[in-house]
Parts: C-alpha cells; sequence; structure tokens
C-alpha cells in the first residue's frame, strides 16, 4: 500500500506495477469500520487502503496498480473503468479465461458491504462463478490510483469469489502470460509502449516514509 | 450562475470569507464529476486546516478524493448533518451543502472570481 501510495504521489511516468501478497492479508476499504472484522483470526494481518469500497482477502491473486495523470484517463469516472477493465479482460482472454464487465447492478459500493467480493457493482469484471476482479481509485492532485485484485485461487476466507483456477490452471507459464498480457493490453488502452522498471530513490524513499507514519501506523490501520 | 461572492480554486472547492471567518464547500461542477457520492469525512470542530493540504475526503463512484483547504485556520464548525445528507451536495452546493467554517489564520492568494472559475471548467471539460 506504501508503494502504491508512493507511485500516486511521486511517479514521474505512468506506472503499472503487479504484485502479490506475502503474507496473505485482509485490506480494509478506506472509510470502513475496523470494528466490523473483529471476527477475523486474530493473526490475520490487517491494512487499510486509501480508496474506497469493502474489504478484500488478498490470497493467491494477482494484484494491480496503476499511477498516472488523471487527464491520462477519461475524466468520467465510470468510463476510465471502462477502459482499464476490457484491457482486462483481453489480458485474460490471452490465458484462457473468460469474463465479462457487468453492466448492470448498483454503481458503486457502500462502506457497510463488509467484502468487496460479495458486493458487484457495474464495471466490476464477472465469470459465472461470481466477481473476478475488484477495484477502485483514489484521485488527487490531479492524478490518480487505479488498483485492482485479479483472484487466481479461491481463498477459503471468501469462498464467494470467482477464480482464474476455475476456468484454467494457474501453472507459471499462465501466470506469467497472464502477467505480460495484463501489461500490454493497458499500455495499448493508454496508448503507451512498456518497459519494465524499478522504483527511483525518491519513490523508494517516500514509500518507506508512508510505510512508517501511514500505512503502518495503528492510527491509520484503526482510524475508524 | 455561481455566486459572485465566493471565491473558488482549482481543484473545485469555494470558500466565502466574512470577517475572519471562512465557510468553505465544494462546487456544482465538483459534484457532477463525482456523481452517486458515497461517503464523506469532515475534520471536528477545534482541528486545524492548512492551506493546499486535505481537510477531508469524499468518496464517490469508486474513487476516493480529497478536499483541498483554500485557507488555514482552526475549525470552527463542521456541517455534521452533511455526511448523511449527501444529496444536499446536488441540490445546493453552495448552501446548505456547505462543509466547514474555519476561523482564518491564512488564505490563498490563488483564488479565482466566479467568472474566472466558469472559464476554469469550461477548458477542464
Amino acid at each position: 500500500m506504501a508503494v502504491d501510495g508512493a507511485l500516486l504521489a511521486a511517479a514521474q511516468t505512468p506506472t503499472l506495477r503487479l504484485y502479490s501478497w506475502r503474507p496473505h492479508a485482509v485490506s480494509l476499504g478506506y472509510f470502513q469500520s475496523i470494528s466490523d472484522f473483529e471476527d477475523l483470526p486474530e493473526d490475520t494481518p490487517l491494512v487499510r487502503r486509501t480508496t474506497g469500497g469493502g474489504a478484500i482477502f488478498h490470497g493467491d491473486e494477482l494484484t494491480y496498480s496503476l499511477a498516472l495523470q488523471a487527464d491520462r484517463l477519461p475524466s468520467d469516472l465510470a468510463a476510465s473503468y471502462v477502459l482499464v477493465h476490457d484491457a482486462l479482460v483481453r489480458a485474460l482472454t490471452t490465458v484462457g479465461v473468460t469474463c465479462v464487465r457487468a453492466r448492470e447492478g448498483r454503481v458503486s459500493a457502500r462502506p457497510q458491504d463488509r467484502w468487496c467480493f460479495a458486493h458487484p457493482v457495474q464495471g466490476d469484471l464477472m465469470t459465472d462463478r461470481g466477481k473476478l476482479c475488484g477495484s477502485a481509485q483514489r484521485r488527487e492532485r490531479g492524478r490518480v490510483l487505479h488498483h485492482g485484485s485479479l483472484v487466481v485461487r479461491r481463498p477459503s476466507q471468501t469462498p464467494f469469489v470467482a477464480a482464474i483456477a476455475d476456468q484454467v490452471e494457474p501453472t507459471a507459464k499462465v501466470r506469467r502470460g497472464l502477467h505480460r498480457a495484463v501489461t500490454s493490453e493497458l499500455a495499448a488502452a493508454l496508448s503507451l509502449r512498456p518497459c519494465q522498471g524499478q522504483l527511483d530513490d525518491h519513490e523508494r524513499n517516500l514509500a518507506a516514509r508512508l510505510e512508517r507514519d501511514v500505512f503502518g501506523a495503528d492510527s491509520h490501520i484503526a482510524r475508524r | 450562475m455561481r455566486p459572485e461572492d465566493l471565491k473558488y480554486q482549482q481543484t473545485h472547492e469555494w470558500v466565502k470569507i466574512e470577517g475572519d471567518t471562512a465557510t468553505i464547500g465544494i462546487t456544482d461542477h465538483a459534484v457532477s464529476h463525482l456523481s452517486d457520492l458515497v461517503f464523506l469525512d469532515l475534520p471536528a470542530a477545534g482541528s486545524s486546516v492548512t492551506m493546499g493540504e486535505s481537510f477531508g475526503e469524499i468518496e464517490s463512484v469508486k474513487a476516493v478524493s480529497p478536499l483541498i483547504s483554500p485557507v488555514s485556520g482552526e475549525v470552527l464548525e463542521s456541517n455534521e448533518t452533511l455526511s448523511d445528507s449527501l444529496e444536499w451536495l446536488s441540490e445546493e452546493p453552495f448552501g446548505k451543502a456547505w462543509m466547514i467554517k474555519v476561523k482564518l489564520t491564512d488564505t490563498s492568494g490563488d483564488l479565482m472570481d466566479a467568472a474566472a472559475y466558469d472559464a476554469h471548467c469550461t477548458a477542464e471539460g
């Protein structure tokens, strides 16, 4: 979360980050109340996102975050989701996974919706098993962070989610193919040419500071 | 027509300054772009706000955005009813949907009048 925060604040070029979670953890939506999650096992790692919506159990998944200037996305929020999610649909198709972007349903989630994946809304990526991808945006100072989770294997903690493994065995080859396809399809959708990179010193230092002062601080995690 | 007795900033907050008190809210343009507002988080009375920094957060259709303060000072009053009445932001963004009142210590010199803000919104689309 701290790295995503640093990219939102400081990335000099549009940046896509693909990552996974070790250990597996629960992320709370920015406006959710931690008291609603007291029934989780005591040793469950908890973080709080700076984006809204419901909580996510981050198990075996591909998490993506995209940080860029707002004017590189459609100014209409719903249209910006369509651009990103349609690119993900195409990427998933290349590894044999079929899903659709929901065109009906509620427009947005509510903080009282406990789990993100239990409450599909318009624009979410769905299979016949349920919601496959949940995502959220933060917009500040003319910049956007759009991050989301593509479920690879269904976690026992959130059995209502759809997973890539419902349709294809997530071998190392499939996972590599998905990384490549997500990168190339999002770049194409944004008219960008992808190249691999690392965090620069400023982004790394900012991420360390955000981890210490914000995302790792009890005052942030238990802020509500 | 946007009220001419208000000042506006590029991030779509408005401020009304009366003596040493500033009343702050967000504009109709911001509300129309955010649409389907979900949640609003405002500071409590007694807390301080800083010009150019976030004084709260608003969540709309799957996006969280900070509210940027055009002034510095101490929060005198927060519109506590607004969080449960977000439709007011669409109905009367410059009236009953005010967000906070601040006892001023500093204010931005970079505020626009209504005409300049209209042009800014037109340019932004």
